[in-house]
């Protein structure tokens, strides 16, 4: 059959509720003048009737949307084409009753008119209207204060629709504004948030208490709370929570983005701050309303001085929490990343009562943020959120979205060369995965770039290699042994050892393999002209470094960057507080409020077998919630001893210069890639060596290298021994006999 | 096709145009009755406005100590009076409403028993003299809807009118004002014309 | 008003002698002037109203002609005064005939006046006669004397009060500038807060005793 082109309402239809078609359709569809019809849209439907085109034509449809489903209401169609079997003869009875909501236009109205008025009109404007249940009658052509009704039940046993005839009992179970309404009707689109699920609980229920039972809290001679403080690092979803929560406890929001309010005519920050609070007011009213301030901090900054225009401000907020009283059913949530530099009055009970922090997600919670995420997105099965949430350390909910977002653009770009495969794959996950880094490591001091260094690259010292795994990945990989036998992982490590030899190199092989954040610092990085800047930074180094916990943070050369309080000249100089920064750091008292993550699970020792992968994922989670201090220096005895003793960097570790095996094992690592002649002895070289460090070593396959090219006019076939040999004698060692015996002595 | 339940349909068709035009009359006279007592309404309001504004003991009138409340009851007096000649106005509008409202009911039900005998040929089958029978049920519906939808917003005005609301009592006369529509009397008018060959053949 | 069912069946017979003398035929004829004086100052007062409304409305015009004339400073003179004049020759005439109809009113309070007087003096003639408790089977229905006296009373009472505003306005109207106030004078003129609901009732009340008005 042909379609139907949809056409926009004649003006003299309004409110008819006519739906007009051809004539011919309607003998088709076996209507007669007047039949309800049920037409379905995209986005929706309507109930209307139907009436010939006073043109007779067909191919057009033209519907007044009186009774529609509510999404129409927004969002009426315009200019489809629909198909014929979109409309619907249903039949209509007339009803007995029906259960509506009123909706006004005014809060004015609603309060004023009585209630039997309201029903009266309401019932002569319904009197012939055909209703369907869940509907929305629309009544704005009558052009009074009442706009729209929801039929919220129809009287009928099994029909959903039918006609309000003059006998038809009205009940009004409620009237609303069109404001709250409207809200009503969009808060039901909001997005679902993943891992926040404890958190919105709690915030749900301090702001149901209060809003919906009053009365109780009254009874028991409470007051209710009146302020909640949202605490967390940027992109958490401290403001999604509240939405969401709002929308779901059925609260209207009253939003104030801090930087909003502020005016530049003096007392115009104020008179908005006070006009926002009416606002709550008004909107209180006619339900729970959450007034919602955002970005508290730039609002209501510290008071400092005597008048700055910030301290009218939070003067001005002050009085109006204060002013608020029991009638006045609103709360007010605020939201901030800094809660310090919050002015302190607020956060006292009686303004913001209560505090909520939200730290950056768990594992399990980017596990939830992320199969939230992927909800929506056509996603290969093959892809593994478990696996994808392990390596997202640090990544709040707004850097996974992110993720996403770039996953599924990398997936786009590469359909849209060719392959038809819509889904968005792992590989995709892990390209994106490099270009998104977790917004709290943004701008951080230590970040570095870091590529990959397996541990087979390292040639020898085996044993402090093993070490290393013990004390770095074994705690990161296996923590419920650890757990089992009662074992606590090291606080840090300190490696030592004659320059060249591979420190660094180490810690990077053990980030590579252990899959954690990696921030590495220099002196450089830390020091500032400023008194007290470098503490900060470091405080803050460490600061990030938990946020995105498990975390390695490398020291390198940490005798330059820290000194020691027993030898440094002026007893105040950076590096001594430097040191006492740091010592805090390791090992201070607690946890700061901020930055705390998730809530507490305490490790339970039985295990079932179904969910142990899961328990696994949970117990490293739990036991790696530190961060690791990895420090390197070749002048150990530079340090303060403080910083040696258990519970800081607890594990020290002698990297010694490279023995005979070492130095083959070097000398193989370095060669393989090179064309070496068959002539080539390694094990003469490595006794010529005595004394070479591994960074030597590596120079000398160069210069030998470089030789050959030099000798062979740039078309060396191989390197061949000589090369090797004649490079040799040319260098010398770095190290000495009395170097390494100073080590020695150190290391026993 | 049936000529009795036709023939049956244009009779009642055609007592409802008539009906139509009787009650179009009454409602526009009780109409022009009301609109100078909503006029007084609004001068009541600014006599109240003008009596609030001024500090009688400031003026001559300060040797009659009461006279601010007696003129004020005077005032609210008149006004009950007003407003209850205006609902009674009210009730005569919706008498009609209500007349015209079954009249149409009865037609649309009238049909409806037939409709097996009158198929959609029938009803849109018009001529140069006649319009079709769905013309003029549509006619019919739109007069009634506008009955309805006046009656109901001048209701509607009206019934949140109180003797202490000043600002609303001022505003009165405008917002009644504002609720004639011209162009749906003039629809009527039209259909009356559309319809008048129709009605003389009997 | 009280009592009236109870007595019914004793004035009765009363009501039925047509022609009735002496006291009862003073009271009637006041009570029949009374009537009238009071119909006559509804129309007096009516006609007050249109010409304090002129008045008022005759100083409106000359203030925004004032407006008018002051703010473009050439207009000729001439024509502005032989405005004003035309309009002070008005508003002098139109405040002459408030004048007049207030003089009415006084000559009509003062016509309550005399008849409160003579009421007065049938009350007198009934003491005299039938001693302080007055008579013992009441002149028509239900009252007795004294009440006929106060109730005239209570008339003359608001009657001259309303004299007194009335005349408080004539003197005012045509000196006062502020419209708020100009308004408050003529709803006060055309209300006559003075005459409260009641007097309409006990002038009914009057002509229903007195037999005026049928049962």
């Amino acid at each position: 059959m042909k379609s139907l082109k949809l056409l926009s309402v004649d003006p003299s239809d309004r409110g008819s509720q006519r739906c007009r078609l051809g004539p011919g359709l309607m003998a088709e569809l076996g209507l007669s003048l007047g039949s309800p019809l049920l037409v379905t849209v995209p986005g929706g439907s309507c109930l209307c009737t139907a009436w010939p085109r006073s043109d007779l034509s067909e191919g057009f449809l033209q519907i007044d949307l009186k009774c529609s489903s509510p999404s129409l209401i927004s969002h009426p169609p315009t200019h489809l084409n629909l198909d014929p079997e979109q409309l619907k003869p249903v039949p209509c009875l007339k009803l007995k009753g029906v259960k509506i909501t009123v909706v006004v236009q005014s809060l004015d109205f609603k309060k004023r008119a009585p209630l039997r008025l309201v029903h009266e009109l309401v019932k002569d404007m319904l009197k012939g209207v055909y209703v369907h249940e869940k509907y929305v009658i629309n009544l704005e052509d009558f052009d009074t204060e009442i706009r729209f009704v929801v039929i919220e039940m129809i009287n009928m046993d099994s029909a959903t629709a039918g006609l309000i005839t003059s006998k038809t009992g009205v009940e009004i179970a409620g009237i609303q504004t069109v404001r709250h309404y409207m809200r009503q009707l969009q808060d039901q689109h909001t997005a679902v948030l993943g891992g926040l699920d404890e958190v919105s609980a709690s915030l749900k229920e301090m702001l149901e208490l209060p809003l919906l039972y009053p009365g109780t809290l009254s009874s028991v001679g409470v007051s209710c709370p009146r302020g909640v403080l949202l605490v967390g690092p940027p992109g958490v979803g401290k403001t999604l929570l509240v939405h969401r929560v709002a929308g779901e406890v059925g609260a209207s929001l009253v939003v104030v983005r801090g930087p909003e309010v502020v005016g530049s005519r003096p007392g115009e920050s104020e008179e908005s701050l006070r006009a926002v609070f009416e606002q709550a007011r008004a909107a209180a009213e006619e339900g729970p309303c959450v007034l919602f301030l955002d970005e508290l901090d730039s609002l209501c900054p510290r008071r400092t001085g005597s008048s700055a225009p910030e301290n009218r401000l939070v003067a001005q907020l002050l009085t109006l929490m204060d002013g608020m009283n029991q009638s006045d059913r609103f709360l007010i949530v605020g939201a901030t990343n800094r809660p310090d530099s919050l002015d302190p009055a607020l956060r006292r009970p009686g303004r913001f009562d209560r505090e909520v922090f939200i730290g950056v997600p768990t594992l399990q919670q980017r596990k939830a943020i992320l199969s939230v995420l992927c909800m929506r997105m056509p996603v290969c099965p093959s892809v593994n959120l478990a696996e994808l949430a392990q390596k997202t350390t640090g990544y709040v909910g707004a850097d996974l979205s992110a993720l996403c977002r770039e996953a599924a653009m990398h997936a786009i770009q590469e359909n849209s060369k060719g392959s038809g495969n819509q889904a968005v794959d792992m590989k995709h996950f892990q390209k994106a995965l490099k270009s998104v880094r977790p917004s709290c490591l943004r701008s951080s001091l230590g970040r570095t770039d870091l590529s990959p260094v397996s541990w087979d690259q390292i040639g020898g010292l085996e044993e402090v290699k093993l070490k290393l795994r013990q004390s770095i990945e074994w705690p990161m990989r296996y923590p419920e042994a650890f757990v089992r036998l009662g074992l606590r992982r090291p606080r840090g490590v300190l490696l030592y050892g004659p320059p060249g030899c591979a420190k660094t190199t180490l810690v990077r092989a053990a980030a590579t393999s252990s899959h954690c954040a990696f921030l590495s610092v220099s002196g450089a990085d830390l020091y500032s002209p400023y008194v007290g800047d470098s503490e900060k930074a470091l405080a803050q180094l460490f600061r990030q470094a938990r946020a995105c916990s498990p975390c390695i943070l490398f020291l390198d050369e940490i005798d330059s960057l820290i000194g020691s309080r027993s030898n440094s000249q002026t007893p105040n100089s950076v590096q001594t507080r430097l040191l006492s920064v740091l010592l805090n750091e390791m090992d201070g008292v607690g946890l700061k409020m901020l930055e705390r993550r998730g809530t507490e699970k305490i490790l339970q020792a039985e295990g079932a077998e179904e969910n142990r992968t899961q328990e696994q994922l949970e117990c490293q989670e739990v036991c790696n919630k530190d961060v690791m201090v990895v420090a390197a220096t070749n002048r150990p005895d530079c340090l303060d001893s403080a910083l040696l003793r258990p519970g800081r960097l607890d594990q020290i570790m002698y990297v010694p210069p490279p023995d005979q095996q070492s130095r083959l094992a070097i000398l193989k690592v370095c060669t393989t890639l090179m064309p070496v002649d068959a002539d080539v002895c390694l094990e003469e070289l490595v006794a010529k060596t005595e004394f070479y460090s591994g960074a030597d070593l590596e120079n000398l396959c160069k210069e030998a290298a470089l030789l050959a090219l030099q000798e062979e006019n740039m078309e060396p076939s191989s390197i061949k021994h000589t090369y090797f040999i004649r490079s040799l004698s040319k260098m010398s060692p770095s190290l000495s006999a009395r170097q390494i015996q100073t080590y020695q002595t150190l290391s026993r | 096709m049936s000529k009795p339940a036709s023939s049956a349909l244009h009779q009642a068709l055609r007592k409802s145009f008539q009906t139509l035009e009787n009650n179009h009359k009454v409602w526009k006279d009780v109409l022009d009755e009301c609109s100078p007592l909503i006029v007084s309404l609004g001068n009541l309001a600014e006599q109240s406005r003008a009596l609030s504004n001024v500090q009688l003991s400031n003026t001559p009138l300060r040797i009659f100590p009461d006279l601010e409340e007696r003129l004020r009851f005077k005032l609210l007096q008149a006004t009950d009076t007003v407003l209850g000649k205006l609902n009674e106005k009210m009730s005569s509008l919706q008498s009609v409403r209500d007349t015209f409202s079954n009249q149409v009911s009865a037609v649309s039900q009238l049909y409806e028993q037939n409709t097996s005998s009158l198929d959609l040929l029938t009803v849109t089958e018009r001529s140069a003299t006649f319009p079709s029978v769905a013309d003029m049920l549509e006619w019919l519906q739109d007069a009634e809807r506008h009955f309805r939808q006046q009656f109901l917003r001048r209701k509607t005005l009206l019934q949140l009118l109180t003797a202490d609301n000043l600002s609303l009592l001022e505003s009165a006369p405008e917002r009644w004002k504002s609720l004639e529509s011209p162009s749906a009397e003039e629809n009527i008018a039209d259909t009356l014309c559309k319809v008048s060959f129709f009605m003389e053949a009997q | 008003m009280e009592g009236e069912s109870g007595d019914i069946t004793m004035t009765s017979a009363n009501r039925k002698c047509s022609a009735v003398t002496g006291s009862g035929r003073k009271i009637k004829d006041n009570t029949a002037d009374w009537h009238n004086l009071i119909l006559k100052w509804e129309k007096v007062n009516e006609e007050g109203f249109s010409t304090a409304a002129k008045i008022i409305n005759i100083r409106r015009c000359q203030s925004e002609d004032q407006l008018v004339n002051k703010s473009p400073s050439f207009s000729s003179p001439a024509t502005a005064v032989s405005a004003a004049t035309g309009g002070a020759a008005e508003l002098q005439d139109a405040c002459c005939k408030l004048q007049d109809i207030v003089n009415k009113m006084v000559a009509i309070v003062t016509k309550m006046e005399s008849l409160m007087t003579s009421q007065r003096g049938v009350q007198d003639l009934e003491e005299f006669q039938f001693g302080p408790e007055g008579r013992k089977i009441p002149l028509f229905h239900t009252w007795n004397t004294k009440q006929f006296e106060s109730t005239s009373c209570f008339l003359l009472d608001i009657y001259s009060q309303e004299l007194k505003l009335k005349q408080t306005i004539l003197q005012e109207l045509a000196h006062t500038t502020t419209s708020d106030l100009c308004m408050v004078y003529l709803s006060c003129w055309l209300h006559q807060p003075f005459i409260h609901p009641q007097t309409r009732l006990t002038l009914e009340a009057l002509l229903l005793e007195t037999g005026h008005r049928p049962l």
